[in-house]
């Protein structure tokens, strides 16, 4: 079965220890979106995605990696 | 203002209206539901918009969706079938069993008609047809 996953976490703490809220702020989304992102519960639209990926100044490859 | 102060404000506008509606049942005045529930709406949506948070995004509606569609197929069944019983309970007698019943199965037919209808709108604007 296809997966996505992400290295939200990681990134976030590589840049600058950014809190969830802040994240969640920058990408236009909650913070409970955030955990469920980083816990793999929820997969993001693309243009979350890409929201995501421009707050943590990366491209969306390094964000999300697709297993198929 | 923040969204927890806001949802202390929810609850309290909630139960305000609650009481006001109790009230107007209890004491027979059928006017004042309807202006409470669209004051206590205006009411909450102008405090809504003062709340600096993101409190609504895409995760939110997805599991809104998948929780309204569910409750659509439990509620459909469940009232149709619910609906025929007690119509057939109550046919030869026209009690209330019928009455109720009847409600019921016209009930889940609107529902069905409104789903069905709301089906077609976005189906066609979601596929790109003209």
């Amino acid at each position: 079965m296809a997966r996505i996953n992400n290295q939200i976490r990681r990134l976030r703490f590589e840049n600058g220890e950014m809190t969830q809220e802040e994240l969640a702020q920058r990408a236009g989304c909650t913070r409970q979106t955030i955990i469920a992102l980083e816990q793999g519960k929820y997969v993001p639209s693309i243009e979350l995605a890409f929201k995501i990926a421009r707050a943590l100044s990366v491209s969306l490859e390094e964000v999300f990696q697709y297993e198929g | 203002m923040s969204f927890k102060r806001f949802t202390l404000i929810r609850i309290l506008i909630i139960i305000i209206m609650a009481g006001l509606i109790s009230w107007a049942i209890t004491s027979g005045n059928a006017w004042i539901p309807i202006p409470v529930i669209i004051a206590a709406l205006i009411i909450l949506l102008l405090f809504r918009r003062r709340v600096r948070e993101v409190v609504v995004d895409e995760r939110v509606y997805s599991t809104a969706e998948k929780a309204s569609f569910f409750a659509l197929r439990v509620f459909g069944i469940a009232a149709a079938v619910i609906g025929v019983t007690l119509v057939t309970l109550g046919w030869q007698s026209s009690s209330d069993l019928y009455k109720i019943g009847l409600t019921l199965a016209f009930s889940v037919c609107g529902l069905v008609l409104i789903y069905y209808i709301a089906h077609i709108y976005y189906n066609r604007k979601y596929s790109g047809k003209k």
